[in-house]
Formats: C-alpha cells, structure tokens, sequence
C-alpha cells in the first residue's frame, strides 16, 4: 500500500520537474506555457485577494443548484417509470430525444428565456444533469431483485410498504452511483455556461484570463476545478458510505 | 369443519407454461393433493417435475392453467401470506439487518415496534442467531443466513410453511445440522409444513408423508406414507426400515427418471 502511494507521488513529482526544467531551461515559451512559479504566484494573488474563494463559491451554488433541482426531479420521476410501463411509455420520447442535446446547446435558449443571471447558469446544470439521474434510476428501479420483492409480498407487503420498504432500499445503490457519476457532469455544464455569459465563477476566471493572455491564471483555474470535483466526490463517497451501511463490508 | 379436512389441497391443478414458439410446457398435469394441519409432507422428484412450480402455485405465486388450491377449503387468488415460503436462495433484504429482516413480517402486520422487537428476538433465538442480530446477510455464511430466513418467516406466523429446496446449496454437515433444527421446529411449533426436495435421504429423515412426483409433466406418481419413528435423528438411516423405504422409493423414482428419459431422446429424435 504505502509503495503504491510512494509510486503515485513521484509520479507526480516526475511531472512537475519535467515541467520546471522545461520552463527554467527556455525549451518552451511562458506564452505557451508558464513555468510552475508563475501559476504558484498567480494563484497566491487570486487567493489573497478573495477573488478565488469568490469564483469558487459562486460556480459550487451554481452546480448544487441545477444538480439539486435535477435529483428532485429524477429520482422519483425515474422511481416511477422503473414501476409503472405507463410513466415510462409516456416520457421514453422524450427521453431519447433529449438525451443527444448537450447542455451547451441549451445556452442561447435558456439566455433568451432566463437572461445571463443566475437561474440561467442554474438552468444550464439542471439540463445537463436530470436526465442521467433519470436513467440511472430507472434502471436500478427495473433492477431490484424480482425473488425480493415475492419474499416480501409473501410476507404482507402492501404495495406501499413494498416501495418504501423494498424498491427504494434496492434502487439506492444504483440511485447513488448515477448521482455521482452526475456530479462530475454537472460541473462540465457550469463551467461552459460560466465561459459563455458570466461575471464570476471558475469558468468565467478562466475565460477572462485567456482574454488577458493570462495563462498562468487560466492553469490556476484548471487545478482549481479539478480539486473542487475532487473534493465534491470525496464528499460524496461519505455520504454514499453513510447511506449505504449493508454495502460496507462488500467493497473492500 | 370437521377435524379431517385439509388444511391444504390442490383440487386436479394443471400449469402450462406457453414457451412463446408454439410448444408449450406442462409443468404440472391434474395433480391432486391434501395436506393435514400439523403434517410435514416431502414432495420429491427429479429436477423438472414440477415441483416447484406447485409450491409456487400454493404461495400465489403463479395462477393454476386449470384446477384450484385452497386453504382451509377456500381458494387461493393471489398471493398468500398465509402459505409463507422459505426459498432457495434465501432471499433476505440486504439492507435489513438480521433483526430487521426477522421483524419483517410482523412490521408489515403493523406491530408496535416494542412487540415486534420482543417477538423477533424469541425466534432470532430458536434458529440460535442470538450476538447476530445487528448483522448484515452478507456477512453471514449460507447456514445462517437460512436460519434467518426461517426466523422471518415463523416470526411472521404463517398457517403453512412452504420450502422449496432450502437446504439445497448448504454443505453436507450444515444441510445435516438444519435439518434436525427444523424437525425440532416443527415438533415445537405444530406448523404445517410442505417442503420439496430432490433428495430421498432428506425426505426420509423429515415428513411424514412422502409424495413422489413423476417426470414433467408433474403428477403424483405414489404417496407413501413414511411412518420411522419420531423424533428422529440421524441414525435412523442405520436402520432396516429405513433402507426398506428408501428401496421402495428409490424403485419409484428411477422407474420415473427412466421413462422421462426414453421420452425425451424419442422427442429430440422427432425434431431433427
């Protein structure tokens, strides 16, 4: 274990060099790649002036916004065409039709009805989002074990108590995993949405950055993203651990 | 109702399977069956008989072709939580803990939590799954997690006990040990009970009535009655009338896998 880390971080360590020595040694130009103390200064200014932490915030609200909105909305619309032929029949259309549409495509519609304020970059993140939570709960929905659901009919089960009690507790793994998977993706849409039209956030950093010739701060902006969807999923996997007890012992 | 009826019967029940291209499956042809409160009937027969299918035709499961069952003389439409069946792959929700999995039943009968928490304990302890209660399915070995489906379906109470094969995917040992549980289980509790095997040892060691079912499809080929004396333990099996028995059954059977065999070569020698 402590070799596999070992074996990570210099890695890591490799890159960095390679890069420092790149950059030190004139191989390539700061235009077209600044060397590791440049982004490190450009990053400490950022920080310090507040503007970092301000971008940072601003893109998490956008992202938890849409993607809390697209869970409300999936989950149990998902939940209930896992259940019911009806529901599903009736929304497949447009399901597959919307499935293709990539969130950018979105953007002048949704500029058009919602301007460039927040419930638009919202709106961008909801459209990119709902409809993978949607087909991650159907299909763990369809996917809870037929044999579970006779044992507890043949137990007394109400179809209420059958839900409540067998369906959702079956679906929550998958239920989960689509969530985070969403996650990620959710992020890519704010960040697009961010770069096209908007005054702050980390997209918006970096679009302004490009436009300065800024480089370094355009690299800042791109570790930074990097680690907040790290730290988003890490957070993520604890709530999943949390929810999940009776799934601990199986993933070691 | 007079003491003789059956708790239990099957009334000329035929299933039929239509396997989609035309050729359909008769699973289970005009058997006809009376089970007694209190008894422990073994149906046996070969894989495919039919067995199963007639388990699951008891618990609601499946819908007769043609023909009836009934409990306590009146028709079974749909599924039954008074035929409770324990099945072969244990089927136990794995997000429940072993308590939460025992107390299922009686959660659904709408048992104050107190009750079912009192009730769930008195039968975690008669399968002896007592230190166990806040574990996982997953982390238990195939026996346990038998015996906690035992636990849940007697805690849940059912009239009948229906069990298809439980024993079949434990070792040999286990099988043997689970095996004398449910014995002591069924002297102590008086359920009825209608447990299917493949094996004529088991058969042997735990009914009281065996009715041997002949090749697909599944009838009722012979009922003998198998009357070793009880309690019963192992070494039963050392005994001549036990060997007389298996003997009998064993001619039964064989004469059956016989037939279904002949039947089957003549079958695939039409198709080609």
């Amino acid at each position: 274990m402590r070799l596999i880390w070992l074996l990570s971080l210099s890695s890591v360590a490799m890159v960095l060099a390679l890069w420092a020595v790149a950059t030190g040694r004139g191989w390539v130009t700061p235009i077209f790649l600044p060397s590791p103390e440049m982004v490190f200064q450009e990053a400490r200014l950022v920080f310090l002036s507040g503007d970092l932490a301000q971008d940072i915030a601003m893109s998490t609200k956008r992202v938890f916004g849409g993607y809390a909105l697209a869970a409300l909305v999936s989950v149990p619309l998902g939940v209930l065409m896992g259940v019911w032929r009806p529901a599903k029949a009736i929304m497949d259309p447009f399901v597959s039709l919307l499935r293709p549409l990539p969130s950018i495509t979105w953007i002048p519609m949704t500029m058009l009805w919602l301007g460039i304020g927040e419930s638009q970059k919202i709106a961008i993140v909801f459209v990119g989002s709902w409809i993978y939570i949607l087909l991650y709960t159907i299909e763990s929905t369809k996917r809870v074990d037929p044999l579970l659901i006779r044992a507890a009919r043949n137990l007394g089960a109400s179809d209420l108590a059958l839900m409540w009690e067998v369906i959702l507790p079956g679906a929550l793994p998958g239920i989960l995993t689509g969530l985070k998977v969403t996650l990620a993706i959710a992020w890519s849409c704010v960040l697009s949405a961010e770069m096209i039209a908007a005054q702050n956030g980390l997209g918006a950093l970096i679009w302004r950055a490009k436009a300065w010739g800024n480089l370094a701060l355009v690299l800042v902006g791109m570790v930074c993203i990097s680690i907040t969807v790290l730290i988003a999923d890490w957070i993520a996997n604890r709530i999943e651990r949390l929810l999940l007890p009776w799934e601990r012992n199986r993933r070691v | 109702m007079s003491a003789t009826s059956p708790i239990l019967s099957a009334v000329a029940v035929t299933k039929i399977f239509s396997a989609g291209r035309g050729r359909d499956v008769t699973a289970v042809q005009d058997l006809s069956l009376d089970v007694f409160e209190g008894e422990f009937v073994c149906m046996l027969g070969a894989s495919g008989c039919g067995k199963s299918t007639m388990l699951n035709i008891f618990a609601g499961f499946e819908k007769p072709t043609s023909g009836a069952v009934m409990l306590r003389g009146k028709p079974i439409l749909g599924i039954e939580p008074r035929c409770g069946m324990v099945f072969q792959s244990y089927a136990l929700f794995p997000w429940k803990t072993v308590r939460g999995n025992v107390e299922f039943g009686l959660k659904m009968q709408g048992i104050s939590s107190a009750q079912r928490r009192e009730r769930g304990a008195y039968f975690i302890d008669m399968v002896k799954l007592r230190g166990f209660e806040n574990h996982y399915p997953t982390e238990l070995s195939g026996g346990m997690q038998q015996r906690v489906t035992l636990a849940r379906l007697l805690a849940a109470d059912p009239e009948v006990l229906l069990m298809d094969e439980p024993f079949a995917a434990l070792d040999a040992m286990t099988r043997q040990v689970m095996q004398e549980e449910l014995l002591r289980i069924h002297e102590a509790s008086g359920k009825t009970i209608v447990f299917i095997t493949h094996s004529i040892d088991e058969a042997l060691i735990l009914s009281r009535r065996i009715v041997v079912m002949s090749a697909r499809p599944g009838r009722v080929k012979a009922v003998v009655v198998n009357d070793l004396p009880a309690p019963r333990h192992v070494d039963v099996q050392m005994s001549p009338q036990y060997n007389a028995l298996k003997m009998q059954i064993w001619n039964l059977v064989e004469s059956e896998i016989r037939q279904h065999d002949e039947a089957t070569r003549r079958l695939s020698r039409t198709d080609e």
